[in-house]
């Protein structure tokens, strides 16, 4: 896992440098260093992201695989971040003004943050579901020669893919999407019978009436870039860690189906153009806020590149079924056609099959750290207030 | 299989083998221990028997003609159904026997006609159509009744079997340690499930009787290459009955940002209510899902834990996102009891977890399951931490009115109590709290063994705790100005702290030598608390001359008046101070008794001649009395004294 490895390598680093630290007693310009570095490196990697090229599907923005660099990425600022708030030279300066106001502002989004990335675990859950019915539709169209039975099939779990994508669509909500669809009922053995009509899938949900995008909203409260001489203290690599943050969570709601979306695209966070790190994130921001608006309108379960094109193929394999069903029989070259689809669509579900447990597990792993940093924050923030005289 | 398509028998005697190849197989078919891949073989060489006996025949153009036949027959069956409002499963054994024969029969067929190089033949490939497309409706059928069968006959079960823990009494924390009534009652004996007590309790989650029938179904549909319709229909239903039943226990889905503002008391029950869910959830329900979806799908390789993880891992991350946020919440001590729990609760149900999920799919589950045991144990050493500094520095202003047991004292005992119930746990978190103490001990199960108690990790820090809390006790103490009534306080406390632990097991983690050390301690406070107030008050009965034999008249007068003084003075003031224990207070109202009231009867009857004086303001027996209403809580004035 690279973002272990450079989080070990970097600590290791930061500790001998500490070392160094010490000795030399309040080496300001080390500090200064350390946080040209830090940004220096949030505006590389951001600027891998935005450089991500298009064409190539596993390269895709939003694509599985990208997602997963994002989150790499995160760890790498987060362990970096640390480094420079906790092995800084005075552990003090964390209660003192501005950090005294910032830290429990960031450990308030932190805490946001969290639930974030559980709704989006549970998002992932559903993503999974479209994936095995995908996997039913290759499965009934890889039959040679294809027939009426097969295209029915196919035509089946299709129907079942396309409302389980549309739910999300327009309640945008994970809750009733992960419900497992599975197609009509002749005889009226619909979810409505089987279940009382208040039941709603409770463990989907993060909470009741819980909003993913408002919860990014909440995120961005205080959200401010420091301003003159708080511009080049310990402020900035907090409201930078800030902005990452925000962003991150915000992409994976844009790429994924999560408890209420609506207003997402309406989430502005200031982040001025003239701080060069914060450019590519910028950019990515405005690159994924127009397809999401563009979506909006028809409605999207996520941005996910995967699931986008799982909802292409699956129009286009619909049409084909119907006409199928249609005529009775179709002409070679539609059914060639059809069986290219197929192919691609079997593709979609492979990298699915391979990219959304690692991305489940690269979440938690998220999540672990989130928490894990926060509570570190905390008992420093302790330690200083033991440390300093009692304000009786 | 290769051989048997391009083979086309061409005379009688072939059909003849293969009429008794035919008979093997079906034989071989019918034994039971067949491994599936076996099975499934065997199966296909059946159709392509059936195959070649029919193509034999179409020598004589009969062949296809008796498939045909076949297929109608087996059409007509499963049409039947498709107009019928009746479900198959609820129409009775028969008819279901007969719908998963046609089915059979028709798998078998497009098997076969697929083996067949069916591309040159027109009739041939419209006949594997037309048996596909029935196949397809078939197992769309079947699909529902699957689901039918399922909800129909899946079973509510009460978790009134269960070991009902019943909830103690919530000891609830504020600052000023104020809120915790003494004599908590028999708390410690609700307590009494052991961890294995609850057991492995399966229940059947769909009724027994259907399971052979959801088997057929499962090995229809996965014969005929429909296992994901299967799966993906089994899973939505039983999911959402898992749901349905976590719901049903009233356990509901919190953000970690609703955890972390919840008020205590909330908190603390939805605690509880986590521990007892968990429980159940992992033991009963999820060991009972995990044995249907192995009676059902056992035998089709990952199918099984494929289908059980789909199954309960929402539910579990659910759990599991409580616990971490719990865990991440402010380390409080009032928290420490609870956090244990349900640390308790998760290292109980470890193993569980480890087989239930032992796939490589559901390490994941697993290791979110060690992760956040790992993060309760650390918040519970957190919360014991935050315990002891809330006892050192648990500060008061005024002194504690009447000198009775503080407030403080009262929680922390009462807490304290109920520790050795979790003592192998509180001992195995302690362990590496104070590395130098773990040392002397190596065996880390201690047992009731006596000598050994006494010297585990949480003995080690009870006595730290106590030791905090009576430098507590000692601080307050100084806030009363009077010395005799901080002995007073002192030895009230000493002697409740005392007495906690002789009638608990704490007694155990003590030991003798601290109990006795401890009664020293209070007795000597109340000796103090003797010397502090009646000194001054028997020297006025003193003799100065013991030689001579009595005191002139005027001296007499004035050692009276003195006394009178002086006792009435103490007994306005400690009448109001407390002593709670009554035996306590009877104890040193009788050496004090014997120390005052002697002194006085000699001072008397040593000067017999002055005592019808009215100087004599109290009898022997006023004095003796008097000393009764003392350390009863209430100021009292001696105004209504009997005179002379």
């Amino acid at each position: 896992m690279p973002a272990t490895d450079y989080q070990a390598s970097f600590l290791g680093r930061i500790s001998i440098r500490r070392n160094q630290v010490i000795a030399m007693d309040g080496n300001h310009e080390q500090e200064l260093q350390d946080l040209e570095l830090f940004s220096k490196h949030v505006s590389e990697r951001f600027a891998e992201l935005l450089s991500s090229p298009d064409d190539i599907p596993c390269h895709a923005l939003l694509s599985i695989s990208w997602l997963r660099k994002l989150l790499d990425f995160f760890l790498c600022c987060e362990a970096e971040f640390k480094g420079v708030l906790m092995m800084g030279n005075d552990p003090s300066q964390i209660s003192k003004p501005p950090l005294d106001r910032l830290i429990p502002e960031f450990l308030d989004r932190s805490v946001k943050a969290l639930d974030v990335c559980n709704a989006v675990t549970n998002g992932l859950e559903s993503v999974r579901h479209y994936q095995k019915l995908a996997e039913i539709v290759v499965s009934a169209l890889e039959q040679k020669p294809i027939g009426d039975g097969q295209s029915r099939r196919a035509k089946k779990a299709l129907t079942s893919l396309m409302s389980a994508m549309n739910v999300d669509d327009k309640e945008c909500s994970a809750a009733k999407a992960t419900e497992r669809s599975w197609s009509f009922s002749r005889r009226g053995v619909s979810s409505k019978d089987r279940v009382p009509e208040h039941f709603r899938s409770v463990s989907n949900q993060v909470a009741k009436n819980w909003s993913a995008a408002k919860q990014i909203q909440a995120m961005t409260n205080n959200l401010v870039p420091p301003r003159g001489a708080e511009g080049s203290g310990l402020a900035s690599p907090v409201y930078t860690m800030s902005v990452i943050m925000v962003f991150v969570m915000w992409a994976l709601v844009a790429a994924i189906p999560c408890q209420e979306r609506n207003g997402l695209s309406a989430i502005h966070f200031p982040a001025p153009k003239q701080l060069n790190w914060a450019q590519s994130i910028i950019g990515l921001h405005e690159k994924i806020g127009e397809e999401w608006k563009k979506k909006e309108k028809k409605g999207t379960a996520g941005l996910l590149d995967e699931m986008q094109k799982m909802e292409k193929l699956g129009n286009i394999l619909m049409d084909f079924t119907d006409s199928f069903q249609f005529h009775g029989d179709i002409t070679d070259q539609k059914a060639e056609e059809a069986a290219a689809r197929s192919v691609e669509l079997a593709e979609t579900c492979r990298r699915m099959e391979e990219g959304l447990l690692p991305l489940q597990i690269q979440i938690r792993e998220v999540f672990h750290r989130i928490v894990k940093t926060r509570t570190e924050l905390l008992n420093a923030l302790d330690q200083v207030g033991k440390s300093s005289p009692p304000l009786l | 299989m290769d051989g048997c398509q391009s083979g086309v028998p061409t005379y009688e005697g072939d059909l003849h083998v293969v009429a008794a190849a035919h008979h093997i197989v079906k034989a071989l078919g019918a034994t039971k221990n067949l491994s599936d891949d076996l099975r499934k073989i065997l199966i296909d060489l059946d159709s392509h028997l059936s195959m070649i006996t029919s193509n034999i025949d179409s020598k004589g153009g009969r062949g296809l003609v008796d498939v045909e036949e076949r297929l109608d027959q087996a059409e007509r069956k499963i049409m039947r159904w498709e107009t019928d409002p009746m479900m198959i499963w609820d129409s009775g054994p028969k008819e279901a026997s007969d719908y998963l024969e046609a089915v059979d029969e028709t798998g078998k067929l497009v098997d076969g006609l697929r083996g067949l190089s069916v591309h040159e033949n027109r009739k041939q490939k419209e006949i594997l159509h037309r048996a596909m497309n029935i196949l397809q409706m078939a197992m769309s059928r079947l699909e529902e009744e699957l689901i039918h069968i399922l909800v129909r006959h899946g079973q509510q079960f009460e978790p009134k079997h269960m070991y009902s823990r019943s909830i103690r009494k919530d000891i609830v924390y504020d600052e000023s340690f104020v809120s915790v009534e003494d004599e908590p009652i028999k708390e410690t004996s609700s307590r009494n499930y052991s961890n294995d007590e609850s057991g492995e309790c399966i229940v059947d989650l769909v009724h027994a009787d259907v399971i052979p029938d959801i088997k057929s179904i499962a090995k229809v549909m996965f014969t005929s290459n429909y296992g994901p319709e299967f799966c993906e229909a089994f899973i939505s239903v039983q999911k959402e009955a898992l749901e349905q039943y976590f719901s049903f226990l009233g356990t509901e889905n919190l953000s970690i940002e609703d955890v972390l503002k919840m008020e205590w008391t909330c908190l603390s029950s939805k605690m509880n209510k986590w521990t007892w869910s968990m429980k159940i959830i992992v033991r009963v329900y999820l060991a009972s899902e995990k044995q249907l979806c192995d009676q059902v799908l056992g035998g089709l390789g990952s199918v099984s834990s494929y289908c059980f993880l789909e199954i309960s891992k929402a539910t579990i991350l659910c759990l599991l996102n409580f616990g971490e946020a719990v865990a991440m919440g402010p380390h409080r001590p009032e928290k420490l009891l609870r956090l244990l729990d349900m640390y308790e609760t998760l290292a109980c149900l470890l193993r569980d977890i480890d087989t239930l999920f032992s796939e490589e799919a559901g390490s994941f589950i697993q290791l979110q399951f060690h992760e956040l045991l790992e993060r309760l144990g650390e918040s519970a050493i957190a919360a014991f931490e935050a315990f002891r500094v809330a006892i050192s520095s648990n500060g008061s202003l005024y002194p504690f009115a009447g000198g009775g047991v503080h407030p403080l004292n009262k929680y922390v005992m009462n807490y304290i109590r109920m520790f050795p119930e979790y003592c192998n746990t509180l001992n195995l978190l302690l362990k590496n709290q104070h590395p130098g103490v773990a040392d002397q001990v190596t065996e880390p199960d201690y047992g009731l063994d006596a000598s050994l108690l006494t010297s585990c990790p949480m003995a080690y820090h009870l006595r730290s705790i106590t030791s905090c809390l009576e430098s507590n006790l000692h601080k307050k103490s100084q806030l009363y100005k009077d010395e005799a009534l901080q002995h007073i306080f002192l030895m009230n406390n000493i002697h409740y702290l005392v007495q906690k632990v002789k009638g608990s097991e704490l007694r155990l983690f003590f030991g003798d030598e601290w109990i006795r050390k401890h009664n020293a301690m209070f007795q000597q406070h109340a000796m103090n608390y003797e010397r502090a107030t009646w000194s001054s008050v028997v020297s006025f009965l003193k003799d100065d001359n013991p030689g001579s034999s009595s005191m002139s008249k005027s001296t007499f007068k004035e050692r009276c008046k003195g006394f009178s003084v002086a006792f009435e003075e103490v007994y306005k003031t400690q009448t109001s101070w407390s002593i709670p224990d009554p035996e306590l207070r009877e104890d040193l109202r009788i050496s004090t008794s014997l120390k005052v009231v002697l002194a006085y009867r000699t001072f008397l009857g040593r000067n017999l001649a002055y005592t019808d004086d009215k100087c004599v303001k109290h009898t022997v027996e006023h004095v003796e009395n008097s000393l009764l209403d003392l350390f009863e809580g209430s100021s009292r004035s001696l105004r209504n004294s009997r005179r002379w």
